[in-house]
């Protein structure tokens, strides 16, 4: 098979499924567009590991396009629809395809019982063809293209169970606030294009060096081009990577089916801002204030989002705010110039977010779509499969390892190689010694949220038992489950395959692909996918570094455990009558910093003033007054008055034909006299 | 010459006055009667031209056909022209204007004619000449150059006779009408029966 | 040149004057044969269109009659609308129990009328054709005797249409008298060093006696009540072919014999052409009768087909003939839906009477919108690619304000043909809907048909033909 065929079936062959699950899923059933769409996915999996294996192996060309056919040209504005492998595209290809094909084979037994499972497939089909689209992308065009055409499977699927009000505004949240960051996305495309005559990469990339002193005069201030495109191409990246200030949609996102979660929330969407950051990382390097901004925005995120996290009661919830926090550590790597450390924990962040989110669903379905950990407890024995992954999944994202040996799951590589990127690049980057003291504190943090969710979860007291009244998620109508019997039970196997799968990667991916990502055999990885200008002299000197410094996140990380095991497990309920006294600090990170309650306050309700004044005012009393209504009543009088004169008497024609011809006689006499 | 500016002279004034009055007089008998004054100044204005046989058209025509007729229709109609002219006074100043504005602009182009003369290249009316008489001279071109139009106008009466019969002709069902044709062509044998009656019996028809 | 040559040259003319005193004899003596002779007016109506098409191009009679493509291309249109008219006309009065022979032979002779108002290049020419053509026309709008509103019409038309003829007579005169002569070649011969205040003093008398005739404002006042009071069938005649006629015979004598004087009459014009426009629209708004509304619609149309006329030059006279064409069937197939639509014997001609129409006769009340939207002017429709020609002419020309103007106008005039939609297929019907005759339907159905799609192949024919007959009117 040739690598272009190879590629083009890839990219293809969820659209494919798509197609048929979606628009002839009533014709051939649940089961059959389950499995076509699975089928398909598996397909375009396998396709991909191939790919990079052959890519890395050096079968096939390190860097190749394929283009398909032309999709704008309008004088030099021209996109093609085209497929652009290389060591980026390569690495999300299989993350995309191998997390979405785990998905939706998980999605067999997670929506069993689910009525709409064709329409439900059929969205994840066109996810996954959107996101492979954006990654393959040669063009910003094409880029936006699969952006918005993620942007729109994600609103599709959070809005699957469309009969819940919840959703329907979560979906509409997520859907707005993206707008925000497309606006700036669209913005910096324009920029570029404005500035280098193409939007095409391959022609982008070699002028930046040229073009990087360009400045745009408006007024009197100055802006560098280049620094104006990266901030302008970062804020939308901000919106579909939910990072600080645009990151509301994300934890809302989550009343989207648990597999939807997984796969668009945690392992793929979300974190294409990175992609992003990554993939334009020469247009970077040429931007030092972006990067500034990219650093502090990430790191604020990482932070602010652990210290949510830490409140937060819903166990998707802590996940997702989880998953925010983790972005902001891989934006930050971007931002200080570690892009590879940001591809790599991309890459291992999808295996072991993706792991928690499907082991999160196994234990909802487990609890008969509880979601409240309040609720759960002593789980351990009754799903013990779904505990050992979770508890591999946490190893994995609070970074256990040895880090004289070298050894440990696959955040400790990735995360640590973050940590100790940003303390070399403090160096020389005021920003980077910010990011590094967030990222050490979030580590902490995160270790202490995620073990609070084991321990909550898994141990202490069953608190499932006492009540019979629990809260339930959307399809917790079903009634499919036996209700009469409330003993949580395992999944069934359809639903453990993935997350073994995606255990295996949470454990090895980063001890596997360290030397390849991060370590000395990146320059012949990457090759000229990632710029390497920063990042060469950043890796090469993390491992040598001050012992502190590389024990720091581990020892943050062992005081995060053994807090989180204080609380819940040696003085189980603790931290339950700390909620209950509300303190400031509780409220203030129970209530997720209060941005939702601010966003309503200046920009939902300010921006409905604003609407108001301009439709009552300005629109219906100024322009309907004075334009259509106005000129319309006018027109009407006129036509009344003209109809008026209409009288029926031969003798008032006459006269109106002798007017006539006098006005016309006289107009022509004074025109041309 | 002097003579023949006199006689313009006059006859001009006696139309506009004529057609003035015909606007004016009260009576619509009146009016009609200045028409034909009217008619008969413009006849003889001809005369002077030299268009005597267009002269002779416009009394025998206009005078002793239109004209008379339009005297027998005002006569015979009991039109209340009291009240036709109830708007008269209400419509005179904004009709006057009107009027007042053509007349001015007239003026202003009669005295642009007065100035820069009339056409440069007219070839003028057909004088009178030794050789052709004003009807031989209409009658040369009327049935040649002119048989287009002429015949057209032939077609215009034509359509005028047509509109008359169609707007006014109405068959009563039910009204007894003379067939003389069907009279002259009766015979005795369509006409007469002849029958053998026994006696005592009588005729039923 | 020949007697035979002469002939040749006014075929189409010799044609229906034969037909027309031909048929007028089978009618005197056969009063009842009415299909007869009005079958025979079609044919011959036909014929003459055959006929312009091959007969030989000249001038005759020293410009009397001028055989060109300028004139074939609006006879050929002229006639096909004439013979439209009879065959639209004939049932309608049969079914009112009204059926006279004379009806075809008046709309022969009117089409013979409008045949030599295409072909006039003479003022005395130009004079007797309006005159055929008006006369026709008068009694054709009284035709219907037992009806109040026609005589009325009829009477209306007669008193202001000679009116109007009194004021071109004027301007006629003073065109003589400034110019020497009567033919239009002479007259451009005066003209051609620019025009006297005299001559142009009286070519606005004679610009307003036309603008009677094609009903522009302020010369429109008797549109509404005419085509109120008139017979359906002889509106759809009336606000068609007549008006072709004339805009073609104006066209020939403002760029033959007024060529150099394009400054001056391009701005009456236009003033004309915005006034129709605006008033087409705006009174339009108001009216409840479809017929009147359809008055003030012909009104606004030739508006723009003066602004077509008023960039002058071929372009600009192609616009207008290719307007003024694809507006010929547009109105004819309006009018034959009217004619089409009754209810219990009483014609439907208010938008209260055809309210809900699209579900009793959903065929017409889909051909009149069609009709409607293209009188809007909405893509793809006909009306479209006649505003597109005239807008580009007026563009052109240097008329963009007046063609700005005119787009509102268009604007404000949507309201009525959207209404008459909206009310068509929203409204609630009342009241059976009598059987549409077949000869009305079907030709309702044809033109809209026409209208669109046909239009579309239609236009790569209309176009080159309008265009050599243009330049044909604009060279003389």
């Amino acid at each position: 098979m040739s690598p272009q065929l190879a590629v083009t079936l890839i990219v293809f062959a969820p659209l494919a499924g798509a197609l048929v699950a979606g628009l002839f899923g009533r014709l051939i059933g649940h089961r059959v567009a389950q499995i076509v769409t699975t089928g398909l996915l598996f397909v375009a999996c396998a396709l991909a590991w191939v790919t990079f294996r052959q890519v890395f192996g050096g079968a096939w060309p390190h860097a190749f396009t394929v283009t398909l056919a032309p999709f704008i040209h309008v004088g030099r504005f021209v996109s093609d629809w085209s497929i652009r492998i290389d060591s980026l595209s390569a690495v999300m290809l299989v993350v995309v395809t191998s997390v979405s094909a785990l998905v939706h084979l998980y999605s067999w037994g997670y929506m069993r019982t689910d009525p709409h499972r064709a329409r439900f497939f059929a969205y994840l089909s066109l996810f996954t063809f959107a996101m492979l689209a954006l990654v393959t992308a040669a063009d910003f065009m094409q880029l936006f293209f699969g952006w918005e055409g993620v942007g729109l499977a994600s609103y599709l699927l959070i809005g699957f169970w469309y009969e819940k009000p919840t959703a329907n505004a979560a979906a509409i949240k997520a859907f707005v606030v993206n707008r925000v960051g497309d606006a700036g996305f669209a913005l910096g495309i324009m920029t570029v294009f404005w500035a280098f005559g193409s939007i095409r990469f391959a022609d982008v990339f070699p002028l930046v060096a040229s073009h990087a002193d360009l400045a745009w005069r408006f007024g009197s201030a100055q802006f560098r081009l280049m620094d104006l495109a990266c901030v302008l191409l970062f804020i939308g990246a901000m919106g579909k990577s939910a990072q600080f200030l645009l990151h509301t949609w994300l934890p809302d996102a989550m009343e989207g089916p648990t597999p939807v979660s997984a796969l668009i929330h945690a392992a793929t969407m979300v974190t294409a801002g990175v992609y992003m950051v990554c993939l334009l990382s020469p247009m970077f390097e040429a931007a030092p204030v972006a990067k500034g901004v990219v650093t502090v925005v990430g790191a604020i995120t990482c932070l602010f989002a652990a210290t949510i996290g830490l409140a937060q009661n819903d166990i998707k919830r802590v996940i997702a705010y989880s998953t925010c926090s983790q972005l902001g550590y891989m934006f930050f790597a971007a931002g200080i110039g570690a892009y590879p450390a940001a591809m790599f924990h991309l890459f291992t962040h999808a295996f072991f977010k993706a792991l928690l989110f499907l082991g999160a669903g196994s234990v909802i379905e487990a609890m008969h779509h509880e979601q409240d950990m309040r609720h759960m407890g002593a789980l351990w024995n009754k799903t013990p499969i779904t505990y050992v992954v979770m508890l591999l999944g946490t190893l994995a994202i609070t970074g256990v390892g040895i880090p004289g040996l070298d050894l440990g799951f696959a955040g400790f590589y990735s995360k640590d190689a973050i940590i100790n990127a940003a303390y070399v690049a403090s160096a020389t980057q005021g920003t980077a010694m910010f990011a590094f003291i967030c990222g050490v504190v979030a580590a902490g943090l995160t270790s202490f949220y995620s073990w609070r969710l084991i321990f909550m979860t898994f141990h202490g007291h069953a608190k499932w038992g006492a009540h019979e009244a629990h809260g339930h998620d959307a399809h917790a109508d079903h009634g499919a489950h036996g209700h009469g019997a409330h003993t949580p039970h395992e999944s069934p196997w359809v639903m453990i395959l993935p997350l073994i799968l995606l255990s295996v990667g949470a454990v090895f991916a980063g001890g596997v692909f360290d030397e390849s990502f991060v370590g000395g055999d990146r320059a012949g990885f990457w090759g000229s996918a990632l710029s390497a200008t920063t990042s060469g002299t950043l890796l090469d000197q993390i491992h040598h570094l001050p012992q502190w410094v590389v024990l720091a996140p581990l020892a943050v990380t062992a005081v995060g455990f053994f807090a989180a095991w204080y609380y819940y497990i040696a003085r189980e309920g603790l931290a339950a009558r700390i909620a209950a006294r509300r303190g400031l600090l509780w409220a203030f990170l129970y209530n997720k910093w209060y941005f939702d309650e601010l966003y309503d306050a200046v920009f939902v309700r300010g921006a409905k003033a604003l609407g108001d004044l301009f439709w009552k005012g300005g629109d219906k009393k100024l322009i309907d007054g004075l334009g259509p209504d106005g000129v319309s009543e006018v027109s009407y009088a006129v036509g009344r008055g003209v109809s008026r004169v209409q009288t029926g008497y031969v003798y008032h024609y006459a006269f109106v034909m002798l007017l006539g011809v006098a006005g016309l006689v006289s107009y022509a006499l004074w025109a041309f006299r | 010459m002097p003579l023949q500016a006199i006689a313009f002279y006059v006859l001009a004034a006696v139309t506009v006055f004529a057609a003035v009055a015909v606007v004016f007089a009260r009576n619509p008998v009146h009016s009609v009667l200045f028409l034909i004054t009217t008619f008969f100044s413009a006849a003889g204005l001809f005369v002077l031209m030299g268009a005597e046989f267009l002269a002779m058209m416009l009394v025998v025509v206009y005078v002793g056909a239109v004209a008379v007729l339009f005297l027998f229709v005002v006569m015979m109609l009991d039109v209340d022209f009291a009240s036709l002219r109830q708007g008269f006074a209400r419509y005179l100043p904004l009709g006057a204007l009107v009027a007042a504005v053509l007349t001015v602009e007239m003026v202003i182009v009669a005295a642009d004619v007065a100035h820069l003369g009339a056409a440069a290249s007219s070839t003028g009316p057909a004088t009178p000449s030794a050789v052709m008489t004003n009807v031989e001279a209409i009658g040369a071109v009327l049935y040649t150059d002119y048989v287009y139009v002429f015949q057209a106008a032939g077609l215009v009466l034509l359509v005028a006779m047509i509109g008359a019969i169609v707007l006014t002709l109405k068959h009563r069902p039910g009204v007894k009408r003379q067939s003389v044709a069907a009279q002259m062509a009766r015979t005795p044998k369509a006409g007469v029966r002849m029958v053998t009656i026994n006696s005592g019996e009588g005729v039923d028809a | 040149m020949t007697p035979v040559h002469l002939a040749a040259l006014a075929a189409p003319q010799l044609l229906l004057a034969g037909a027309s005193l031909v048929l007028l004899v089978v009618g005197a003596f056969r009063p009842k044969a009415i299909r007869l002779v009005a079958g025979l007016g079609v044919l011959s109506l036909l014929a003459a269109v055959g006929v312009v098409a091959i007969e030989p191009l000249g001038r005759a009679f020293g410009g009397d009659l001028v055989a060109d493509q300028g004139a074939a291309f609006a006879e050929a249109v002229i006639y096909l609308a004439s013979a439209a008219a009879i065959l639209l006309g004939q049932p309608w009065f049969a079914r009112r129990g009204q059926a006279r022979f004379e009806f075809p032979i008046l709309i022969l002779i009117a089409a013979l009328g409008m045949g030599m108002m295409c072909r006039a290049a003479d003022l005395i020419s130009l004079f007797v054709a309006i005159e055929l053509q008006s006369l026709s026309l008068y009694i054709l709008a009284a035709f219907e005797k037992s009806d109040g509103k026609s005589a009325e019409a009829g009477l209306k038309y007669f008193v202001l249409g000679a009116l109007s003829t009194g004021i071109m007579l004027y301007g006629v005169s003073l065109i003589y008298g400034f110019a020497g002569g009567t033919s239009f070649a002479r007259i451009a011969a005066a003209v051609a060093h620019g025009a006297s205040g005299g001559v142009l003093f009286g070519l606005v008398f004679l610009i307003c006696g036309l603008a009677f005739k094609v009903s522009a404002a302020p010369f429109h006042m008797w549109t509404p009540d005419v085509y109120e009071g008139a017979p359906t069938p002889v509106v759809g005649f009336f606000a068609g072919a007549p008006k072709l006629a004339a805009m073609v015979l104006l066209a020939r004598v403002l760029t033959e014999s007024f060529g150099p004087a394009l400054a001056q009459w391009r701005q009456i014009l236009v003033v004309m052409a915005i006034l129709s426009v605006a008033v087409g629209a705006l009174a339009g708004l108001r009216q409840s009768n479809l017929k009147r509304l359809w008055a003030y619609s012909s009104i606004a149309s030739i508006g723009y087909a003066l602004i077509g006329l008023a960039a002058g030059g071929p372009e600009g006279v192609q616009a207008m003939l290719v307007y003024m064409t694809l507006y010929v069937v547009d109105v004819t197939g309006f009018f034959a839906c009217l004619a089409a639509l009754a209810r219990e014997g009483r014609p439907l001609e208010s938008f209260a009477d055809v309210s809900g129409l699209v579900r009793q006769r959903p065929g017409l009340a889909v051909a009149m919108t069609v009709f409607a939207l293209s009188g809007l002017g909405l893509p793809p429709f006909s009306g479209l690619w006649g505003k597109f020609y005239v807008f580009k002419a007026a563009i052109s020309a240097g008329l963009a304000p007046a063609a700005v103007a005119a787009l509102i106008g268009s604007v404000v005039a949507a309201y009525y043909y959207l209404r008459l939609v909206k009310v068509m297929w929203l409204d609630a019907p009342e009241g059976q809907i009598d059987a549409p005759p077949a000869e009305a339907a079907g030709l309702a159905y044809a033109a809209a048909f026409f209208v669109f799609p046909v239009v579309l192949i239609a236009l790569m024919a209309l176009d080159p033909a309008a265009r050599a007959a243009a330049l044909a009117l604009v060279q003389g």
